[in-house]
């Protein structure tokens, strides 16, 4: 563009003038002008009279028309005339790797769209998944798509680049290399992860004085130095002291599928265990119990004292003060375990003191079931790794002392997560260079120098083991969405100012592993499978029990209440927090949504007058958290618990502001239990949100419950009814639940989600009870209120064949397929939600609102293409995954044979660590659908209705109270 | 100005128009209304209150189709509220006028005569307002025309075993037919007021309106036929409506709508509710524009009559209700009216049986019968039970069914409080236009009564 043949600024002042700069002609208005309109630049004043300007308009009109909308892009593109061999559009691909649980691997495969990650199923060769997830794996795939994660370094909260963060961190580390690295300290998780343990090591070697510290806010699983794993297929009885083992523990989805085995009815047969509880706070596992007996922390070890002495002198001491129902449970366990040793196994909950621990594993030993229902791991988890420093308390005191110039945090949030009386921010003010390196702009990095970007683990190249010490190679499903990079990229950065890929520091750790030779073979294999093999962890000896139990009862009484701190069932720690879907997903027991809840005894809550909602001022010593109450059914009395992982306001948009931070209560002495809460009333009201309001089944026959020696319930027997019958041939697509199996995690529910599109619609609308998943898990409570049997009921939508939804739609938007599914046409779908009301199960949602994400948000990233996304005022309801059943068809008519039995999965079965959901063809009789299906415990929901549910129920079996295994 | 007739208190009701009336003062106390705007501060007043209603109403209609009907207190177990409350509510008050007009006039009741013009609108300005609900309710009100059936180049058809389908065609079909009734009415009338009007301007539109009515004896001859066959094809119509809305609710499986009475018991509720809203309408507008002398004490004796026949088929209807739940030993059926009568919704009920069955059994008494207060006050309690009755069976029905834990509660929110208020609002400012513009009573029809002596006692 050549600039104006005459400068206009000093001859003509324009009489209409656009902006203050035009009329003085200021040269950055010319410059601009130049970029805007450049014919305008060119052209004198003279020169653009009408005429000629209506011809210019004239011809850029044109022109534009010409050109149309298309905006190309300037570089050079390469049209997509020849695929590349390993993508097809329109099919998924599929990649093995893990997912960090609490430092642990859990394998899973994940589903990939056109190179964005849309789904994370399990991986069923690995040994700690099994093909299952639980929510939290379910949900994981969210989190990569989270829109406040954050996107690059931040110095002083400032957005900063890695080049500026490259060259402060060199003049800092000449400095520290001269002093031997003293002053330096890291912080991480405790990992499983041998690149990130070896870059530790490298860091450790180069600056012999640095110190490594590891902190986090859940509790270890070893004990005594090993890690305790248990066989709870071999279990005749099993015992459990504040454990949630089958829904909280990085080997959960073993141990689930493993007890599943022993409750399910195969052939008319259970091979059915005895399952004890003891626990304070009703949790999934404990609820799953056959005797389950609430205990505050002191009574349990009242109880366990009596049940030792039991155990020992094979009767119960006379004088032992306990109740009826302690003495009930005291007597029958010990029977039960005296009659069934060595086949037993005790398992205490990690969160529990070191004590009670210690009498879990004095009972296995003295019934020998050591090498039998237990074993016992090397530690796979660094936390009591020699070289580290030891935890967040001993950072707190380096740091308290001043001696702590330089710090890296990673991949921990102490600023959120240390316990109240730490004071981490104010020590945290003392180190004169900080750096925090995490996934979002959280608590911690607020208060630091540095602010780093961590990239997702879909997003990069890392390894883990997992509980069993299996490794998987961490591959990367996408390129990272932002300059983000790595924890061992990061770590590799202190040793290396030049730093290395991540990719490159995973293989050389694994090319030590593996010795070198067929390196390349191997690697290729690990990567397949998402498992090197033969690298699970043999069998240790275990730490030697002492044979005798520790007497667990203290001389100084218990003060009451008791505060008891647990992880949160669906947020964990807090990490989780940014998730909508672990936020709108129920929480097991309450059913409680978007917030914790300071959980009453129903007895306390008479007592001191609460109701739910009620907002009571929770202190421990000097610290005070305000938390609103529910009345928990099955707590135990005199107990309050609080879940962590609530109250951030650095989580991001989904997860401030939300519950109540039990942090605040915790202390460096006392993390899970402290006695002498102090409980008060505030008089304010907090509105908490639960997805089911009604937890009495009425008299209903809605879920059956039977004993072992009795499997049977009535046959379902059809009523007469005037349509014509179904019609057989083809397939008859059907499902079975297995209630006896269903542990009540809800898995199922997120899979369902993430498989589904199915939307996050947020406190407001659930509490007008809005939600919108397409299966949920009912859960019943039943008998007396302060120990009260649980049952969860898994609940799709039932595809009746003689569905009630379809008559009474006047547009016939839902309407029955060939093969018996009841299809939604989301298009042809006016709203008049009829069918709805018409649903006895209630299983169809709405879109009273526009609930999609706005255009152009990330999550859309994350929609899988095969499901429509559904708009406002259209009506939904699960479909048993109609889209898997098509692509299933298309791949056996392309081979020209039947859908094999097991070829489909519906989402909420393929997550299902129970194997309690069986879909299938009902049409042929020898499907697992089928058989099932002809357990004397099958039945249907309201039946009476003569609806014909495709999808049936087997009945709950349970121990009778009191009764002796058969 | 003055009121042509004094009107002396009638006798105990005997007679159907006070004495005195001739064909002439008839159609002058008629059309003086229109054409002379007698009152034109109640009228402004009146009408200006119940614009700002309507106004309301536009924006509630305007909010709800920018968002959603997520702006209505609806939720997943209840997914019908206020919208079909409203609707059914508003319907059954549709039902007065064609019953009035159509039946009363098979059956020769003359006293029909002096409010059935006035009924009909009120049928025709209720059913205006019941048929909107039907598209705003829908969660995609664009496209409220897939229920017609229409030939759609997929060829897509609606799905005829839907009681939402039969209401298209019921409630089209009984709006269509009133319409017709009432213009055909109301030719003569039109006549009438195009020779009475003052100025050049209005006798042209009511002479526009009338169709060329000259009053000639073949006019009178296809006149009378027609005016009977159209009776006779909108009294089936009144029956056949509500008993679609009863349908819409007994075809579902729910406890508390499956119920085979709920037929002939919508159209004895649809009749008890147009009724009191007649009298309800009716009672301040005969006092404010004195016309005592032609819808007489008798009128009000007769419409609380009809009130009380069709109050106790209602009654009869919740007896069963509660009689068959608890016969047929049903565990959900026995539930829902145990939770109508002590559930969270319990004052809903007791309120609706105080004004549905307590109320209405004052009118026993000839004297409170004859007491325009008191006759006011229960016209206007059952007209608010009816809408409780609604909502009862709408959402006490719903907020529990079979699963407990599906089990929620409704709260109406503005919106459903707006929307409500804005078609009562409609309504009324179309009956203000009514009585604005057109002969509120048939002059034709009062002036053969007074000619034939049909009203002496």
């Amino acid at each position: 563009m050549s600039p104006s043949p005459q400068p206009l600024a000093s001859k003509v002042v324009p009489e209409f003038w656009r902006s203050l700069d035009e009329r003085a002609m200021t040269p950055e208005f010319q410059a601009r002008l130049a970029t805007e309109f450049p014919f305008v630049a060119t052209l004198g004043p003279s020169e653009l009279d009408r005429r000629n300007f209506v011809k210019l308009m004239g011809a850029s009109i044109a022109l534009a028309g010409l050109t149309g909308c298309v905006r190309r892009s300037i570089d050079k593109i390469v049209p997509y005339v020849v695929a590349p061999e390993i993508s097809v559009p329109g099919r998924p691909d599929y990649y093995a790797t893990a997912m960090p649980v609490e430092g642990f691997a859990r394998g899973i495969v994940v589903e990939a769209h056109l190179g964005r990650p849309t789904k994370i199923e399990g991986n069923a060769d690995h040994p700690e998944s099994l093909g299952a997830t639980d929510a939290i794996t379910q949900a994981a795939i969210l989190s990569l798509y989270d829109p406040d994660r954050s996107r690059g370094p931040r110095r002083l909260a400032q957005p900063s680049d890695w080049a500026a963060f490259d060259t402060e961190w060199a003049q800092h580390r000449a400095a520290l290399l001269a002093t031997q690295g003293q002053g330096l300290a890291l912080l991480t998780e405790p990992t499983s992860s041998p690149s990130i343990r070896r870059e530790l090591q490298r860091i450790l070697e180069l600056f012999p004085k640095a110190r490594w510290y590891q902190h986090t806010p859940l509790a270890g699983y070893e004990v005594g130095g090993s890690q305790p794993d248990y066989d709870f297929n071999s279990a005749d009885v099993i015992f459990t002291i504040g454990s949630d083992c089958l829904h909280r523990h990085p080997a959960a989805l073993r141990y689930g599928r493993a007890f599943a085995g022993r409750r399910r009815v195969v052939n008319g047969q259970v091979r059915m265990n005895r399952f004890y509880a003891l626990e304070s706070t009703p949790n999934v596992t404990g609820t799953l119990a056959d005797f389950r007996l609430p205990a505050s922390p002191a009574r349990m070890r009242a109880v366990l004292d009596a049940l030792a002495q039991a155990i020992a002198h094979n009767a119960l001491p006379p004088a032992a003060g306990l109740s009826p129902a302690e003495s009930q449970f005291v007597t029958t366990l010990a029977a039960d375990l005296r009659k069934h040793a060595p086949a037993v196994v005790c398992v205490a909950g990690p969160e529990e003191e070191a004590d009670i621990q210690r009498w879990a594993l004095a009972l296995n030993a003295h019934f020998g079931a050591s090498g039998k229902t237990i074993r016992f791991l090397a530690p796979q988890r660094s936390d009591t790794d020699k070289a580290s420093a030891g935890d967040l308390a001993a950072l707190g005191d380096t740091m308290h002392r001043g001696e702590v110039t330089h710090l890296f945090m990673l991949g921990s949030n102490p600023a959120y997560t240390a316990p109240a009386d730490l004071d981490f921010v104010s020590q945290l003010g003392k180190v004169p260079f900080t750096v925090h390196h995490g996934g979002h702009v959280d608590e911690t990095a607020a208060f630091c120098t540095w602010h780093l970007a961590e990239s997702h683990w879909l997003e990069t190249w890392s390894d883990l083991r997992a509980y069993d010490g299996t490794a998987t190679i961490l591959q990367p499903l996408i390129e990272p969405l932002y300059g983000t990079r790595s924890s061992l990229e990061i770590l590799r950065r202190l040793t290396a100012p030049s730093g290395d890929q991540a990719y490159a520091i995973v293989r050389e750790t694994w090319q030590h592993a593996s010795g070198g030779s067929d390196f390349e073979l191997h690697w290729n294999r690990w990567l397949n499978a998402g498992v090197v093999d033969g690298s699970a962890t043999p069998a240790v000896a275990g730490p030697s029990a002492g044979g005798d139990f520790p007497v667990l009862t203290h001389s100084a009484a218990e003060t009451l209440p008791v505060l008891i701190l647990q992880p949160d069932s669906t947020i964990g720690d807090g990490r989780w927090a940014n998730n909508g879907w672990l936020q709108e997903l129920p929480k097991p027991l309450t059913l409680l949504v978007w917030d914790n809840a300071a959980l009453v005894s129903p007895a306390f809550a008479a007592r001191q007058g609460i109701v739910n909602g009620d907002v009571l001022a929770l202190s421990i010593g000097p610290h005070t958290v305000d938390a609103a109450a529910l009345i928990m059914p099955g707590q135990a009395d005199d107990c309050v618990t609080l879940s962590l992982g609530y109250g951030r306001n650095a989580a991001g948009s989904v997860g401030n502001g939300h519950g109540f931070n039990a942090y605040r209560l915790r202390t460096v002495n006392a993390l899970w239990r402290q006695s002498g809460l102090r409980v008060e009333k505030t008089g304010r009201r907090y509105a908490l949100v639960t997805t089911q309001q009604q937890f009495a089944m009425e008299g209903r026959d809605l879920v059956r419950v039977v004993a072992p020696d009795a499997l049977s319930v009535p046959p379902p027997a059809a009523s007469p009814t005037l349509y014509p019958p179904w019609k057989a041939g083809g397939y008859a697509w059907g499902m079975s639940i297995d209630l006896s199996t269903c542990l009540g995690c809800n898995a199922c529910i997120v899979a369902c989600q993430a498989e589904n599109n199915i939307p996050v619609v947020g406190k407001d609308q659930v509490a007008r009870g809005r939600q919108m998943h397409w299966i949920r898990v009912d859960t019943y409570f039943s008998g007396d209120p302060t120990s009260p049997s649980v049952v969860h009921q898994p609940v799709p939508c039932m595809q009746c064949e003689n569905a009630p939804c379809e008559l009474v739609c006047p547009v016939g938007a839902t309407v029955h397929s060939s093969e018996g599914l009841n299809d939604m046409v989301y298009n042809r779908c006016v709203g008049t939600r009829y069918c709805s009301n018409n649903c006895p199960y209630k299983v169809r949602r709405f879109n009273f609102f526009d609930y999609r994400s706005p255009p152009g948000a990330l999550s859309h990233l994350q929609e899988n293409p095969d499901v429509t996304v559904r708009e406002r005022g259209v009506m939904e309801k699960c479909t048993y995954c109609v889209q898997r059943i098509n692509t299933a068809r298309i791949a056996a008519e392309k081979e020209d044979r039947p859908i094999r039995d097991g070829e489909i999965k519906t989402a909420c079965q393929q997550a299902c660590p129970a194997e309690a959901i069986v879909f299938g063809n009902l049409a042929d009789s020898t499907s697992r659908v089928s058989l099932r299906k002809r357990e004397p415990t099958n039945y249907l929901l309201l039946e009476d209705l003569n609806t014909r549910p495709r999808t049936t129920y087997l009945a709950k079996v349970r121990q009778p109270t009191g009764g002796t295994i058969s | 100005m003055k009121p042509p007739v004094e009107a002396p208190a009638p006798g105990p009701g005997e007679a159907l128009i006070a004495p005195g009336q001739t064909m002439e003062s008839v159609t002058r106390t008629i059309s003086d209304i229109p054409l002379r705007h007698p009152y034109p501060r109640f009228w402004w007043t009146g009408f200006l209150v119940a614009f700002a209603l309507v106004l309301l109403l536009l924006t509630s209609i305007a909010w709800l189709f920018t968002r959603g009907v997520g702006i209505w207190g609806i939720n997943m177990p209840i997914a019908w509220g206020f919208a079909i409350v409203n609707f059914v509510w508003w319907i059954g008050i549709g039902h007065a006028g064609t019953f009035i007009s159509a039946i009363l006039l098979l059956l020769h009741q003359t006293w029909r005569t002096s409010i059935n013009r006035f009924t009909e609108a009120m049928t025709l300005f209720a059913v205006a307002c019941a048929g909107l609900f039907p598209i705003l309710h829908l969660g995609r009100p664009q496209f409220f025309y897939w229920l017609v059936p229409y030939p759609d180049s997929m060829g897509l058809w609606p799905q005829f075993r839907s009681p939402l389908e039969w209401d298209v065609f019921a409630v089209s079909t009984y709006a269509t037919v009133s319409l017709v009734f009432w213009y055909v009415g109301l030719l003569p009338d039109l006549a009438t007021m195009r020779d009475r009007a003052a100025t050049r301007f209005k006798a042209r539109l009511y002479g526009l309106f009338s169709l060329g009515w000259r009053g000639d004896v073949r006019h009178w001859v296809h006149y009378q036929k027609l005016y009977i066959l159209l009776a006779g094809l909108a009294a089936p119509l009144v029956i056949s409506v509500h008993t679609i809305v009863g349908l819409d609710f007994a075809i579902a499986i729910l406890p508390g709508w499956h119920s085979t009475i709920f037929p002939p018991y919508f159209v004895a509720g649809a009749i008890f509710s147009g009724f009191s809203m007649v009298l309800t309408l009716i009672i301040p507008l005969r006092a404010v524009y004195k016309l005592q002398g032609l819808i007489t004490a008798r009128h009000l004796d007769l419409m609380a009559k009809v009130m009380m026949a069709t109050g106790w088929i209602v009654i009869y209807g919740y007896a069963e209700e509660f009689f068959n739940a608890w016969r047929s030993g049903n565990v959900y059926e026995r539930f829902v009216d145990v939770n109508r009568a002590v559930g969270p919704y319990a004052g809903y009920f007791w309120v609706l049986m105080a004004c549905n069955v307590i109320a209405p059994q004052f009118l026993w008494s000839r004297c409170l019968r004859h007491n325009v207060g008191v006759l006011f006050v229960v016209a206007l309690l059952v007209n608010v039970g009816m809408w409780i009755e609604r909502f009862v069976i709408v959402v006490t029905s719903l907020h529990r069914d079979f699963l407990p834990s599906s089990w929620g509660m409704y709260h109406a929110t503005f919106w459903d409080y707006s929307t409500l208020a804005g078609t009562v609002g409609l309504f009324v400012a179309l009956l203000f236009l009514f009585l604005r513009f057109l002969p509120a009573i048939s002059m034709t029809e009062m002036r053969r009564f007074v000619a034939t002596k049909e009203g002496g006692p």
